[in-house]
């Protein structure tokens, strides 16, 4: 039943191609369906962001003397700021844990074979700019951690022939890490980075569209045939009571665990003690800790830039390489993305010993 | 001499010389956007301090001073000399800090170790502290970079 308002707008904006569309999706039903899931969990972390992010600007000042006391002030004063605050940076975390479970359960499902290979590379990006939109909201409370953690995020880059010099100089916007360092990384943050995740988020989510979910490897193989829901309202309706779980969950950490705030980061100052990244750089954070300063002729960090880039090139053309997932080649990638997660988690729990 | 056939169409010579063109405008577009995003920072040729401030330290102790950008340490030798460094690890830039009881720097970011004369001793740092040249001209200490070396070569 159509309302005239309804009528009126489909007359103009041509609406219905999209609702016909959404009514006619299906959703395949099968023991590994969970991971459908992870998608959406991703775009709903997201939109907290966004929200709680437009909040955030109203009081944050991305200068050397006022960033970290207007934090302290939204911690403080502003009412119910702590809670805006909190909700970002959980959410934030949330944000990239669904973006590693949705990247390994597509790899370890190898739903990037074909035609999906470009879904899978607009999903790199995707990763790339999330790890960045964390890294850069990271130093933005200005006080000795996030000064840190910045400073040698961004000398690792260094070592990459040509080019690593002035892709520090880029994201310091100088020599060193000084107050441009912190307006520029708020521009990134704020501006810069969210565009690129909508536009990027669009090829994303119209490939998807476009081909429909994957279905599991076996049942492509045996070319069975896999039961269907409607997309609309069935799966919707399943995805709506897994955003609710997960916002309880979400605001209770919030709530219960808000983040700290150090005094403000002095320029000057030794590192201090007990320094660390996000969680999700700590397996990152804890090769750079124990690799010797040399290894054959090469710095060992520098080699560790090196072999990160090159896992970057792979990674991203994985969808070509593994172009035999049910043969030998497709065996030994799945092996590798398993004891590469089983090498990222130890790494992760070592830093924390 | 004139060839029989030509190498190229008409239409792939235009094309080829719009694309030239298009090719040349969107470079002089990128060259001013990249001049902008870099800013000049250049770090000092010299620093001058008055004297008065360090004369009397001690030998166990540094003293800081500004560098540019960076952090510089000052430590008075026991013959009574003066060692200047950067103060920022080589591994990976951060700060690095004097423990006075150990007569190290350390650097907490990764745990590394340097001696008291910046020398490299332990976990991931490459290099020694990078030196700087000290003299004291009558009431003034005059801390230079070491033999017109550049930060960027760093
Ligand atoms: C901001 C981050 C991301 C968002 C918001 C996002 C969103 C989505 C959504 C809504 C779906 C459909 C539902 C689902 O399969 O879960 C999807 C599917 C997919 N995503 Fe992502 N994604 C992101 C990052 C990534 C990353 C990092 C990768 C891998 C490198 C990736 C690879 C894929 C693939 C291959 C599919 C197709 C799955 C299939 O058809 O079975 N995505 N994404
Ligand atoms: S930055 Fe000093 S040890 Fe890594």
């Amino acid at each position: 039943m159509k309302t005239g308002i309804q009528s009126w707008l489909d007359e103009r904006f041509g609406l219905s191609i999209i609702t016909k569309f959404l009514k006619e999706k299906t959703v395949p039903q099968h023991k590994h369906s969970i991971w459908y899931y992870t998608g959406s969990a991703i775009l709903l972390f997201f939109t907290i962001q966004i929200i709680t992010g437009f909040m955030l600007v109203f009081y944050y000042k991305p200068t050397l003397e006022g960033a970290n006391e207007s934090v302290a002030r939204i911690m403080t004063e502003v009412p119910l700021g702590w809670i805006i605050r909190s909700v970002h940076s959980w959410s934030a975390s949330f944000m990239i844990a669904f973006v590693l479970i949705h990247l390994l359960s597509t790899w370890l499902a190898k739903s990037y074979r074909k035609p999906r290979e470009l879904t899978w590379m607009s999903g790199v990006f995707l990763l790339v700019f999330s790890l960045l939109s964390g890294f850069t909201g990271y130093l933005l409370p200005w006080d000795d951690l996030s000064l840190s953690a910045t400073k040698v995020g961004t000398d690792i880059p260094r070592s990459i022939p040509l080019a690593g010099v002035w892709v520090t100089k880029f994201l310091r916007g100088g020599e060193d890490v000084t107050g441009d360092t912190l307006t520029r990384f708020f521009g990134f943050h704020v501006s810069i980075i969210p565009v690129f995740i909508f536009i990027l988020l669009g090829v994303h989510i119209y490939l998807i569209q476009k081909q429909g979910m994957s279905l599991p490897l076996s049942a492509e193989l045996k070319k069975e045939k896999v039961k269907e829901i409607p997309f609309w309202p069935n799966f919707v309706y399943r995805e709506m009571i897994v955003w609710l779980l997960l916002l309880g969950i979400l605001f209770s950490l919030a709530i219960f665990f808000p983040p700290s705030l150090d005094k403000a980061a002095d320029l000057m100052a030794p590192a201090p003690e007990g320094i660390r990244p996000e969680w999700y750089f700590l397996f990152l954070f804890q090769t750079l800790k124990i690799l010797p300063a040399k290894i054959l002729f090469l710095p060992g960090d520098t080699l560790a830039v090196l072999l990160i880039l090159v896992a970057g090139i792979v990674f991203f053309f994985l969808p070509l390489i593994d172009n035999k997932p049910a043969e030998r080649k497709g065996k030994i990638i799945t092996i590798t993305a398993l004891v590469l997660i089983v090498y990222a988690v130890a790494m992760t729990v070592w830093s924390l010993l | 001499m004139k060839l029989k056939h030509s190498l190229f169409t008409r239409r792939q010579f235009l094309n080829g010389l719009l694309g030239g063109w298009l090719g040349a405008l969107l470079a002089s577009f990128l060259y001013p956007v990249i001049k902008f995003v870099f800013p000049p920072t250049r770090e000092p040729d010299q620093v001058i301090l008055p004297f008065a401030d360090f004369r009397d330290m001690n030998t166990v102790s540094v003293k800081n001073f500004l560098w540019g950008t960076k952090p510089g340490i000052l430590k008075k030798k026991n013959d009574g000399s003066y060692l200047a460094f950067v103060g920022v690890c080589t591994h990976l830039d951060c700060n690095v800090s004097y423990l006075e009881e150990q007569r190290k720097f350390f650097c907490a970011c990764h745990d590394g170790w340097y001696d008291e004369n910046g020398l490299n001793i332990g976990g991931p740092p490459p290099k020694p502290l990078r030196r700087l040249l000290v003299s004291i001209e009558g009431e003034d200490l005059i801390i230079k970079r070491e033999g017109g070396e550049r930060a960027e070569d760093q």
